[in-house]
């Protein structure tokens, strides 16, 4: 199982980060460095990329804010 | 348009899919490969110019930013400034330069951020470009694709919220298509670039995946890595259905299939047609579907004077069609867009309007 994280140095610890959008589902098959989520810093735009192969499980919605290296996802 | 030899033999199996907003295509035995509308334009306008040495883009904010709705991310990065170019806030400069490119063997893609702004650029438009291959004999054409973000519901205000749909489809020599899923987005930007003739790319700011936009997920869905192209012209059926035919371009297929889905609970199952392309207008699956249904009701954004809701109508009833009801349009009213959020959602259109049209209709034609 693998842990997907918030970037770290992209932007502004002060800044308010969130995903904006999930691009796949909870329990759907994502490919290891497929952009599978974008989050919104201040209306710019960074990638959520999957670190490894497997089954995507959600553990944050979209909208909700999110910090530098939290755990958003696992992929198993 | 483009030759039938660069549609990739998956392309119909995931064509339905795509169109009908599902989930994985079950066809592929790759994971699904998602994107945003946003995504998607910039993936096709790259892989053209990577193929194409006359594809270049130009725009406000297109090439350090990526366009302020995500349509030309990475470009600059892979291209360089020649062929990435910002330009200043002048339409009339760009979008003009943009078209003698076109009449001189450049393929330029070139972005009016928001539709609103036409005005200052419309002569180079409808007046050169439209015409410029009537004009001369078929001599000079001009293979210019101008994409332009539309639509409101974000609180932007009457000058940076409408479609204007119809102000583009009505006039002869344009192609105007807009996407209603990331598939679409992609097939058709690659179809528009290939075309020798100038096509207006609407996408909506309510499906670009951007965060402060809101994003209809549905509008994410899998495309293709490689070369497709979505034919212009054509429409899609997004939902099949039989008593009730329900039209839509953009959002409002979207709006229209949760709709369809809420209609199940009433024991009315509905047909969505996402119209694809206005410009030309697929008048004959408007028409079939509607032989089968016998109820057409119009879904749009734009404004419902002289619209895409009375055009695909008079398609239906020009034809001669039994109709059960008398058909039916939802459109914003003729008034301008207001700022205040609560004024502005009273008068969009949305599923529920969709709901209580379509239930009407069928009301119409339970007593005869």
């Amino acid at each position: 199982m693998t842990e997907v994280t918030v970037p770290t140095g992209l932007w502004d610890t002060g800044d308010e980060a969130a995903i904006s959008a999930w691009l796949y589902a909870d329990g759907d098959a994502v490919a290891a460095g497929a952009v599978i989520a974008e989050i919104m810093v201040e209306k710019s735009s960074f990638e959520l990329v999957a670190p490894a192969s497997g089954t995507l499980a959600i553990l944050v919605a979209a909208e909700i804010p999110v910090v530098q290296g939290q755990t958003v996802a696992r992929i198993a | 348009m483009s030759s039938p030899e660069n549609i990739p033999s998956e392309t119909s199996a995931a064509e339905s899919i795509a169109s009908a907003g599902a989930g994985t295509p079950a066809a592929t035995a790759r994971p699904a490969r998602r994107l945003t509308i946003a995504r998607a334009i910039a993936e096709a306008i790259g892989q053209e110019m990577g193929r194409d040495s006359d594809v270049l883009v130009m725009g406000e904010d297109i090439a350090k930013l990526g366009g302020v709705f995500g349509t030309t991310t990475g470009l600059l990065d892979r291209f360089g400034a020649e062929r990435v170019r910002d330009t200043p806030i002048s339409e009339t400069a760009f979008i003009g330069a943009a078209v003698g490119l076109a009449a001189s063997g450049m393929k330029p893609v070139v972005e009016l951020m928001f539709v609103d702004f036409f005005g200052v650029c419309m002569d180079a438009i409808y007046n050169l470009a439209a015409k410029q291959s009537y004009f001369s004999g078929g001599n000079v054409t001009c293979p210019m694709v101008l994409m332009t973000s539309v639509g409101g519901g974000y609180g932007d205000a009457g000058q940076h919220s409408q479609t204007l749909y119809a102000t583009f489809g009505h006039l002869p020599g344009l192609k105007v298509v807009i996407p209603s899923n990331a598939y679409d987005a992609k097939g058709l930007m690659l179809a528009a670039i290939r075309d020798p003739n100038p096509v207006i790319f609407m996408y909506h700011k309510a499906l670009q995946g951007m965060g402060w936009l809101g994003t209809v997920q549905r509008s994410i869905t899998d495309a293709p890595e490689g070369d497709y192209v979505v034919p212009l012209g054509k429409a899609k059926v997004a939902r099949e259905g039989g008593d009730v035919t329900l039209v839509g371009l953009g959002l409002s297929v979207h709006q229209a299939l949760d709709a369809a889905e809420r209609l199940v609970g009433d024991g009315a199952s509905a047909e969505v047609i996402d119209l694809v392309s206005i410009a030309p207008l697929d008048r004959e699956a408007v028409r079939a579907s509607v032989r089968k249904t016998g109820r057409l009701l119009v879904v749009d954004d734009d404004y419902l004077s002289y619209g895409v809701g009375a055009e695909v109508i008079a398609s239906v009833c020009e034809a001669g069609i039994a109709l059960r009801a008398a058909p039916q349009r939802i459109a914003f009213p003729d008034i301008p867009v207001p700022f205040t959020p609560v004024m502005e959602h009273f008068v969009l259109p949305n599923a529920d309007k969709i709901v209580a049209a379509a239930r009407a209709m069928m009301e119409m034609t339970s007593h005869d």
